[in-house]
């Protein structure tokens, strides 16, 4: 592919028209939240900048960010996305394969220095010199620590890249890390989610190609565009977490009648994400709207966040059967317990004083 | 036991009120909070939007909520530049050793029945102020803090989501600010076990009248305190 081609260009290569392609740029403008009047600077980005370079590596990952990715519907131009972020380095979606490939990733980090985009898709082993995870004869930790050196910026996709996911849950055999405990001096979006929303992904890459900069991110270190509402609070069965009306077995009639899944498990009300509101599949449906309750997937840690079908109240504490609410109660007892029997001595030794006193006097 | 020596004016007005505001407030917000938690009503069949039920519970938490949190600082108001000799825990210094030898270990003693007589104190005693930091001063500044933390949660980038956000990643995520929010609810109830044990016990070892003390304010004070 040449490179210094214009996304303008590229399209007008492809045969798409001014017309679809300004589609396109209003289209990417509301995926990014933007005002109508940011569609100008959209225009003139894709008609000026050059295609960025992105390196996509993989680390211990299951590959469902990448499935999540190539699903990208809206823009509906795919295809063309996919070529236009000049996706030079990818192990799963490479044409080219062994020394070729690897040739291939050590001269973009040569001709494109400080510029190229390090997008990594899943996490580090890091135990006994990240042995568990090699990737052409060297081990990812020593991959990934040389790619990064030099790029200007790492989206790391996915819960496995952001918090860590199943690899790093208890006890973590590996030791995996998630990408900002190996790499610290690089701006890091964290985009997680097991997998993340196609739109979601390419809406950040669109963002960093079109201003130049990583977006808005909030405190976990995920852009605010995305992931800046919960679930919860965009949920279409609000309505009936407010009103009380909840399934309480997968077979009831409120499950057939699609009522809130809260006292099944759904993490919806602790985690931020889009589901609710771009939906997954050109936007068909989601978990909660499958009659699933949402796993909370791109929060930190989900995996040991307890059980995926419990509720809060439910979930089993300090490694026993008992929850918050049962430890709250033994206490309780014990206090109670504990206050009778201090009462009961009280009264012993009071009675004993008394009649001390009285054969005294 | 000795007789009455005097009648001391100790609690005064805004601690009465404070006192049983957040005596309240504490008992409607563990009943609802645990609610929520775990509802069990069912709403009989009809449209969603007739129902106002989990709504409702929600409502009333955080609504009694900030009357705790308005009570809670005013209470520290009151500590801070009331002119209450009782009531502005001036004798608490749990920073200097002092504090924590003799009078605290008497007292100490005293509860484990390792010493007969009974320390006597017009205010709180240092157990007693202790039990007070740790449970009502530390315990409700941790629930209004993540209180509020996971009430801005709803409205990203408003008062108390920049307030008091910090919260979340400090406890590793919503999910698990709510677990703590949720098991740090339970020292109120123990608390309130241990406190009504031990005003009733002093008031009949002591004589001191302090139960009715916090509806009238007045203390009767039957012995010399010790020095």
């Amino acid at each position: 592919m040449q490179s210094n081609q214009t996304f303008a260009d590229l399209f007008r290569a492809r045969g798409v028209s001014r017309r679809d392609f300004l589609k396109f740029c209003s289209l990417t403008s509301v995926y990014l939240g933007l005002s109508p009047s940011m569609v100008p600077s959209i225009v003139h980005a894709m008609e000026n900048k050059t295609r960025t370079p992105v390196l996509w590596l993989h680390g211990q990952e299951c590959t469902c960010c990448s499935e999540s990715f190539i699903r990208s519907s809206h823009p509906r131009i795919e295809d063309l996305l996919f070529n236009m972020i000049s996706l030079d380095y990818d192990d799963v979606l490479s044409a080219a394969a062994g020394h070729q490939l690897e040739a291939v990733r050590r001269k973009i980090m040569k001709e494109y220095k400080g510029k190229y985009i390090l997008a990594v898709e899943g996490n580090v082993s890091t135990k006994d010199d990240g042995v568990y995870c090699m990737v052409g004869g060297d081990s990812f930790l020593n991959i990934i620590k040389e790619t990064a050196a030099d790029c200007a910026a790492i989206i790391a996709w996915g819960a496995c890249a952001s918090f860590g996911c199943v690899q790093n849950a208890e006890p973590n055999p590996s030791g995996a890390k998630p990408i900002d405990e190996v790499i610290k001096d690089k701006p890091i979006v964290k985009v997680p989610g097991c997998p993340p929303i196609s739109e979601v992904m390419t809406g950040v890459i669109t963002h960093f190609h079109t201003f130049g900069t990583l977006p808005d991110l909030d405190r976990f270190g995920r852009p605010k565009a995305f992931y800046n509402t919960r679930i919860h609070d965009k949920c279409y069965r609000r309505a009936f977490f407010d009103a009380g009306m909840f399934v309480r077995s997968f077979d009831d009639e409120a499950t057939r009648k699609g009522w809130c899944l809260y006292k099944m498990g759904c993490k919806g009300p602790t985690t931020y994400n889009s589901c609710s509101k771009i939906q997954w599949n050109e936007g068909t449906s989601f978990p909660i709207g499958s009659g699933h309750p949402c796993i909370g997937c791109s929060e930190p840690n989900f995996w040991d966040r307890g059980p995926f079908y419990k509720r809060l109240a439910e979930v089993p504490f300090l490694g026993s059967d008992s929850n918050a609410d049962r430890i709250g109660m033994i206490a309780l007892g014990a206090a109670a317990a504990g206050a009778a029997a201090h009462a009961a001595v009280t009264a012993v030794k009071k009675t004993q004083e008394d009649k001390h006193e009285k054969d005294k006097a | 036991m000795g007789r009455l020596i005097e009648e001391i004016y100790v609690w005064r007005l805004p601690v009465r009120l404070y006192h049983w505001i957040n005596a309240i407030c504490t008992v409607l917000l563990l009943l609802t909070g645990v609610y929520i938690a775990a509802p069990f009503l069912n709403p009989p069949v009809g449209e969603a939007v007739w129902y106002k039920q989990m709504s409702w519970w929600r409502y009333v938490h955080f609504a009694v909520a900030f009357i705790f949190i308005a009570n809670f600082l005013f209470r520290m108001y009151w500590a801070l530049f009331g002119n209450d000799k009782y009531g502005r825990f001036g004798g608490f210094r749990p920073w200097s050793p002092a504090w924590w030898g003799q009078p605290f270990r008497e007292q100490v003693e005293s509860y484990l029945f390792l010493r007969s007589d009974e320390p006597n104190y017009v205010g709180h005693n240092p157990v007693a102020a202790l039990a007070h930091f740790v449970f009502i001063f530390c315990g409700s500044s941790f629930m209004i803090l993540s209180g509020l933390a996971m009430y801005g949660e709803n409205n990203p980038g408003g008062f108390s989501s920049v307030l008091t956000g910090w919260m979340v990643p400090l406890f590793g995520g919503s999910y698990t600010l709510h677990f703590a929010h949720h098991l740090m609810a339970w020292i109120f109830p123990l608390y309130l076990v241990v406190h009504l044990y031990a005003v009733f016990r002093h008031d009949i070892v002591d004589r001191t009248s302090v139960t009715s003390s916090i509806v009238t304010g007045y203390k009767h004070k039957v012995e010399e305190e010790p020095v």
